[in-house]
């Protein structure tokens, strides 16, 4: 693996284990629109931007 | 719903389908990699959407809005995980890909007989997949069925939906190989979310605007916007059925085999982006969905019956529901015919194919088109006998399918992996995959899919690491993966 791959795998990993903790510890009392329906939806944009930045020089022209 | 309705729908949907599956049918189908990867030349936007036909199925639109109108927002958080977990590709994608084309593999299972140098790897492999794929599509198919017959108040029998259904996805797959599924799958896709986007619009709208929509469900239903919540998705369920679904995208191999057919890695880069983009769409459009039935039917007593209920609510034209119908039965037909081909290519490359001595393409290529009606009837024969060993097995798929994961990350990320590591991790984690579902044991409050990646990554480690690897494959085969990446992200 490249070390540049390593960085991005630590990343997204990381952001995935805030998926399952974030709004189990400081969301689980916030039953508004901008609680864990937020977070979940920019976080996952949030990864959908980090695997455009990992591949997007994939058989760049 | 007035059934002349529904009936024009569906003649219209066969119609155009067909048209688009004979269009896509250049040229002769004449070995297993035209016929079943499209000669490794699938375009960057028909990969990105037939991905995404094939992986989101009826359940989004019927399962996931139930699954949010019993639990709330949690619903939304696990699709969301499993959507992040598609990250795996970016990682895993072109190495599938450059593996492919350098040793000419057509099935997921194939590559590890290969790698770990045991014809057993890939017929263990196969088999789990069909055990319990099959049942999966048979559930798909009883879905339509209960579609239909639930839609137009029985005046088209649920036999009758599982048949048309049936008929479909043969025709679907058998036309032109993966060639007519990828352009149905193309077609279906756009219909699909185009048409689920105009009703959540339209049921946003109706029931207040975002603000209003988002108003009530705080003041009235509160609970539905926090995990928790109701308690419905407490820690331990939430991480059970979210944990077999992050790897969704390696363990099925109606998904992963698709990573051998975009022509470049830049359309490979386009089928993971695209589809990406489409999966946080049609996730949020099937959540949305949930919470309407939320509001408009706080006390249901059958959640399976939240979206039949709100195509036919007054807030939904007739002539859209209709429409959207037609959509979700498009979801499940365009998920099971890709299992179907999948499942033909496994079973004549890796079973049939490993149990002959010299297997020539052609009579693989024959009993893969022959399996296919094969399988497809088997399917049908299980929805209609509704039997709860079925839908035990398609509920276990996900959880069953996860055991060749460890494997699967042996084969790019680990030189002491061993064909005997992965025969008793599949092996032994599949029968207590199967143990713990049919009698419904959760050890230590955890569930089978968990139970499933912590007993095969330590078996296929354990065993691995007491056993011999074929050290010169790995060598060749990992240095192989490098030469090739290196070369192609030049380009």
């Amino acid at each position: 693996m490249k070390r540049n791959e390593k960085v991005y795998a630590v990343i997204i990993t990381s952001l995935i284990l805030s998926a399952f903790v974030v709004p189990y510890t400081l969301l689980t009392n916030v039953e508004r629109w901008y609680g864990s329906f937020l977070f979940w939806t920019v976080l996952t944009v949030i990864v959908i931007g980090i695997n455009y930045l990992l591949i997007k020089e994939w058989g760049g022209e | 719903m007035n059934s002349s309705y529904v009936w024009w729908a569906v003649a219209i949907y066969i119609i155009v389908s067909l048209i688009i599956a004979f269009l896509s049918r250049p040229g002769k189908q004449n070995n297993m990699v035209s016929y079943f990867l499209g000669d490794r030349k699938l375009g960057g936007i028909v990969s990105a959407l037939s991905y995404s036909a094939t992986t989101y199925s009826a359940f989004m639109l019927v399962g996931l809005a139930g699954l949010t109108y019993s639990g709330g927002v949690g619903a939304l958080g696990f699709e969301l995980i499993y959507l992040m977990g598609v990250s795996l590709i970016a990682f895993f994608g072109p190495r599938f890909w450059v593996v492919g084309k350098k040793y000419g593999y057509v099935t997921p299972s194939e590559m590890l007989g290969d790698r770990y140098q045991d014809k057993r790897v890939a017929i263990i492999v196969a088999i789990t997949s069909c055990l319990f794929l099959i049942p999966y599509s048979a559930v798909q198919l009883t879905g339509v069925g209960y579609l239909l017959s639930g839609l137009t108040n029985n005046e088209i029998t649920f036999s009758t939906g599982v048949l048309i259904a049936t008929i479909m996805a043969i025709l679907f797959s058998y036309i032109a190989g993966i060639r007519s599924v990828a352009w149905t799958d193309s077609l279906q896709a756009v219909f699909m979310i185009i048409t689920s986007i105009i009703v959540v619009l339209v049921l946003i709208n109706g029931l207040g605007g975002f603000n209003g929509f988002f108003q009530t469900l705080e003041t009235e239903h509160p609970a539905s916007l926090a995990v928790p919540g109701n308690g419905f998705f407490n820690i331990f369920t939430f991480i059970g059925m979210t944990l077999p679904w992050m790897f969704f995208s390696l363990s099925n191999p109606q998904v992963s085999q698709r990573l051998f057919m975009p022509s470049s890695l830049k359309n490979l880069k386009i089928m993971i982006l695209g589809f990406m983009v489409f999966g946080l769409v049609y996730t949020l459009v099937a959540i949305f969905w949930g919470f309407s039935a939320t509001i408009m039917f706080p006390n249901l007593d059958n959640v399976d019956m939240a979206t039949p209920l709100i195509l036919s609510s007054d807030l939904v034209p007739p002539i859209l529901g209709v429409i959207v119908m037609v959509g979700i039965m498009a979801a499940a037909i365009s998920t099971i015919d890709s299992i179907l081909l999948t499942l033909a290519s496994v079973f004549a490359k890796d079973v049939y194919g490993n149990l002959r001595e010299r297997p020539s393409d052609r009579m693989q290529l024959q009993i893969g088109k022959f399996v296919i009606p094969v399988i497809a009837i088997i399917a049908y024969l299980f929805a209609e006998m509704e039997l709860s060993i079925i839908v035990l097995l398609s509920v276990a798929s996900s959880a069953g399918l996860i055991i060749a994961v460890p494997a699967i990350f042996g084969t790019f990320f680990w030189k002491r992996g061993t064909a005997a590591g992965v025969l008793a991790s599949v092996g032994i984690t599949g029968g207590i995959v199967i143990l713990l579902e049919a009698f419904q044991w959760k050890p230590l409050g955890l569930a089978s899919g968990v139970w499933g990646i912590l007993l095969s990554t330590l078996i296929f480690i354990g065993v691995s690491l007491a056993t011999k690897a074929p050290e010169e494959k790995a060598e060749e085969f990992l240095t192989t993966v490098k030469i090739a990446l290196q070369k192609e992200r030049k380009k």
